[in-house]
């Protein structure tokens, strides 16, 4: 008999809980793919390791962007993948819920549900993204109160309020922290006439990036390919630099958040003084997005302590209770 | 002969009475069980979200409550 099963299918990472055993697999959403015969040669890190780096007839690709699949005969592969490497068969079908962005379109769902019915599960539901991250954040959602939760994920920025088990406020857009990469290498491209790889354009992100000023601005020295003589070239990013770059994406996801702010009920505005907003979501970890956030909102701004397993907790907890939470799956809410 | 057909009559009406006081008093029933029925619906959905209920799931993965145990 197969565990059932949670998944954080995301753009950047995937993320499996097994009932009753917890996080099983956590790893990089990309699958590398032999463009000849089809076959899939490596699948997480090996195959994150391989982006920007293949012969030509491979291809290392992430089936997801913006939190929707793009490609949904890689996706299912990737399903089975993870499925197979958790421990299912032919024979042990679970039950799976998959967490998605609540922006996701009726045709994007079915996409989802069919690539892992497919994939081998027996059931496939589907929860919102910021539902499960403030059930994974620990925020009383079970009380009358004012939850908000920001969820920076590779592909989407998602706002909720959450108050007694359901989302009040919703705000969600399609920019994530692939669009900071994608800024840098623009900027880099633009300003230095270098190009840059996604893989260095993240590294410049985690190592210099920031969305306020600090006294942790530091300089790096980055490498790409001149575009005008084709030869290496390495090139210093100060701080400055790259906060200038990421502002357009970083600038769109405060204002989602404060789009959220203004959807919320009045009783409810005043707990989010008093608590606060949460951030969960790789993207969160930027340097300074907190502080930004609070400085624009005039509203606290608190991380939450596991902010890259927060969703994949909270679908677990659905997968651990799936009766009595069955109402918050997509489609089936009265 | 007459009195038979009216026997009849009156016990097939009293048949036909009874038997639609007893559908409407199942459905008055069921639908006081579907109030009901809400209610701990939403108790148990509620319940499934308390920092109890997540103790077994959320809190066994997070290091820090690993080590306030």
């Amino acid at each position: 008999m197969a565990r059932d099963l949670a998944i954080d299918l995301g753009t950047a990472n995937t993320l499996v809980y097994m009932k009753g055993k917890g996080i099983v697999l956590n790893e990089p959403s990309v699958i590398a793919v032999n463009r000849q015969s089809g076959e899939v040669l490596a699948t997480g890190h090996d195959a994150w390791d391989m982006i920007g780096r293949t012969p030509s007839y491979i291809v290392a690709v992430r089936p997801l962007r913006g939190g929707a699949i793009t490609d949904f005969d890689i996706t299912e592969r990737m399903i089975r993948l993870l499925l197979q490497r958790v421990g299912v068969s032919r024979f042990t079908r679970p039950k799976v819920v998959i967490c998605v962005p609540s922006a996701i379109t009726e045709v994007e769902r079915r996409a989802v549900t069919d690539a892992t019915r497919r994939a081998g599960a027996s059931d496939a539901q589907l929860i919102e993204q910021p539902m499960a991250a403030a059930i994974g954040a620990n925020l009383p959602i079970d009380e009358p109160v004012g939850n908000m939760v920001i969820d920076i994920g590779g592909g989407t920025t998602e706002t909720a309020v959450i108050s007694l088990g359901g989302v009040v406020a919703l705000e969600a857009i399609r920019v994530g922290s692939f669009d900071i990469d994608a800024a840098i290498q623009s900027y880099v491209r633009r300003e230095h006439g270098v190009a840059i790889g996604e893989r260095t354009a993240e590294e410049i992100k985690i190592q210099i990036g920031s969305a306020e000023p600090g006294p942790q601005d530091r300089n790096a020295d980055i490498r790409g390919r001149d575009l005008v003589t084709g030869l290496p070239k390495t090139v210093r990013l100060t701080a400055e630099e790259v906060r200038f770059a990421i502002d357009e994406p970083v600038a769109a996801m405060v204002l989602s958040v404060k789009r959220c702010l203004a959807k919320a009920p009045p009783e409810l505005a005043q707990d989010f003084l008093a608590r606060g907003m949460y951030l969960v979501g790789g993207g969160g970890m930027l340097r300074g997005l907190a502080a930004r956030i609070e400085r624009e909102t005039e509203v606290p701004v608190k991380m939450s302590p596991q902010p890259l397993e927060a969703v994949v907790l909270g679908a677990g907890h659905c997968i651990e209770n799936y009766q009595a939470l069955r109402g918050m799956f997509m489609g089936t809410r009265r | 002969m007459i009195s038979l057909s009216f026997l009849t009559g009156l016990f097939t009406f009293i048949a036909i009475v009874s038997g639609a006081t007893l559908l409407i008093m199942i459905y008055l029933d069921n639908r006081n069980v579907r109030i009901d029925d809400g209610i701990a619906n939403f108790r148990r959905h509620i319940d499934a979200l308390s920092p109890e209920a997540r103790q077994s799931s959320v809190h066994r993965n997070n290091p820090e409550d690993r080590r306030n145990q």
